[in-house]
């Protein structure tokens, strides 16, 4: 059987997400033994060539998959420590990765989770279809996440996290990811019936759905994988000393930043831009 | 040893228990394993069930008048014509067979009371805004609407007649034993909680396990982000026609404890009434 890890990378003017992928894809091969692949569009792909990438993003990835850039008007607020840009958002097409992905057992993650363990290989001979993040956690000691962070609506389902997300291809993640897509294409349905948000599209409320109704309409804890350990994009990454990333991390409420440290552990940092700036650092380490 | 579920109610303006009690027994008929699905109905007028299509569903009638309302609940260890016996809320609907956590009881309790319940969304409820007595008291967290006892049990006789002397002389136990936070109402919960502190015998009969699960659908402890007056204001609950329930976006597949008295209409009485006679 053969296993491996998929990423997506559609740029915007704002982010670069084929930057991103790099690193990360390189991390999540690097630490858990196991080859990558990176499904792009075209215009990603020449601005790699543009931007002298497009080479390290060969010998990264095993496979770069070329897609058409999904249609979407989807835009959202990121943060980058204090300051805010709302920018585009070009991800509406995770639920192709069945179709797309070139392995038996694929993991999928979001260019901004990087890994740094291998701790996700223990999931790889793991009896299950289908196995998404179950939650995540604050870096934070306190609890910064909202309600919309746990549910996908206040009287909703509870919320997985499609940052990370493990499957087999064979006929039950199939159905999960055809719900996915379904999910997705009927979204303003499923917001009345789910009561969620429909203004704009996220992968992990379609993903939430499909294993809520796959699961027997209730919460189940099988298909699961660990909480994703997560820096919010209002917090900075200051540091990059071989594994070891410094954050400053907003504390609620003031204006105080406090700082941590971690090593070895798999992050997901929600501060895209802050990824970007110590791309060189990162990159070293690939 | 004859085993069934003993349901207790009586005449209310307001509400109109025998129909909430007549929806339970429907579920439980519909759901549990022959020899695990006799009901027996403690009413306080029997010509009431004149009014109901399947009185049937009601193995024993007991008439007894003596108490008024909950309190009635107090003497199920009189009352109850089984040698094993669950007491129940009326208040509450059975959605899939649960006749193993009977035989659990009957193999292993003398007297065992719910100690825990969850959320619609499966979730454990751990929110005490309805059981400050409980919390400033110290004292287990039981739940008398599910309640297991032997008939010949020693101890359950003994800790319902502390019940009952509870029950009658509320202003008397409050002042001595919850100081701390005195209840509006002393009700059974809170009878059967001090019973048991007072006697010692909460590990006895309210060690921890995985069931009865009980969906408790008290508003203000659904784990929402905002206060609730009514849950019903915020989730939908529906019963199709094969006695599938759903409440909001979950399929129940534990005891609803529904709360709202409202909820059993007519169209769901029809609904249980139909799959009964289908069985």
């Amino acid at each position: 059987m053969t296993i491996g890890i998929l990423m997506y990378a559609h740029n915007s003017q704002f982010v670069d997400y084929a930057l991103m992928s790099i690193i990360s894809g390189g991390l999540a091969k690097k630490h858990l033994a196991v080859p990558a692949s990176l499904v792009t569009d075209l215009s990603t792909m020449e601005w790699m060539q543009e931007s002298n990438i497009l080479q390290k993003a060969n010998s990264v990835f095993e496979h770069i998959i070329i897609v058409d850039r999904p249609v979407t008007d989807n835009r959202r607020t990121l943060c980058d420590g204090k300051t805010q840009a709302v920018v585009p958002f070009v991800n509406s097409n995770r639920a192709s990765a069945y179709d797309l992905t070139p392995y038996n057992r694929t993991l999928l993650i979001d260019s901004d989770y990087l890994i740094f363990s291998n701790r996700l290989a223990e999931y790889w001979n793991v009896d299950q279809d289908v196995l998404i993040g179950q939650s995540i956690n604050d870096i934070y000691v306190g609890d910064r996440l909202g309600y919309n962070d746990r549910y996908i609506s206040e009287t909703g389902v509870k919320l997985y996290w499609a940052t990370t997300v493990m499957f087999t291809k064979n006929n039950t993640s199939k159905i999960f990811f055809d719900t996915v897509n379904f999910v997705k294409e009927h979204y303003s349905y499923y917001a009345d019936l789910f009561r969620f948000d429909s203004r704009q599209f996220r992968n992990d409320i379609a993903f939430s759905v499909a294993k809520h109704i796959l699961d027997g309409f209730k919460s189940s804890a099988v298909g699961t994988l660990p909480p994703v350990l997560t820096t919010l994009d209002t917090d900075v990454l200051t540091s990059v000393d071989h594994d070891r990333l410094t954050f400053l991390i907003a504390a609620p409420l003031s204006e105080k930043y406090i700082p941590t440290s971690i090593s070895n552990t798999d992050i997901h940092i929600m501060n895209k831009q802050s990824v970007i700036r110590h791309a060189d650092q990162l990159m070293e380490m690939l | 040893m004859s085993f069934g579920y003993l349901l207790v109610v009586a005449e209310h303006e307001s509400v109109d228990y025998l129909k909430l009690a007549y929806g339970l027994a429907l579920s439980i008929k519909n759901t549990q394993r022959e020899g695990y699905d006799s009901v027996a109905l403690v009413i306080d007028n029997k010509q009431k069930l004149s009014e109901l299509t399947s009185a049937w569903v009601f193995d024993h009638v007991i008439e007894w008048n003596q108490e008024t309302f909950w309190n009635g609940r107090s003497w199920m260890d009189h009352l109850t014509p089984f040698d094993n016996t669950v007491c129940l809320d009326v208040d509450m609907l059975f959605t899939q067979d649960h006749s193993h956590w009977a035989e659990y009881f009957i193999e292993n309790s003398e007297l065992y009371i719910a100690n825990k319940s969850y959320t619609y969304r499966g979730e454990l409820i751990t929110d005490a805004y309805y059981r400050r007595t409980f919390v400033k008291n110290n004292l287990p967290d039981l739940y008398s609407m599910y309640t297991f006892f032997k008939k010949d049990s020693q101890l359950a006789r003994s800790f319902f007649d502390l019940g009952r002397q509870i029950i009658k002389n509320p202003v008397q136990f409050a002042n001595v034993f919850l100081a701390q936070h005195k209840p509006k109402v002393l009700g059974t919960d809170e009878a059967f909680a001090l019973a048991a502190k007072i006697l010692d015998i909460e590990h006895i009969v309210a060690y921890p396990l995985e069931f009865p699960r009980i969906v408790h659908m008290k508003p203000m402890v659904q784990n929402w982000p905002w206060p609730a007056d009514a849950w019903s204001d915020h989730v939908g609950f529906y019963l199709n026609k094969y006695g599938k329930l759903k409440i909001g976006n979950y399929e129940q597949n534990d005891i609803v404890h529904y709360v709202e008295k409202d909820k059993i209409d007519d169209e769901m009485i029809n609904i249980l009434e139909e799959i009964a006679w289908k069985k």
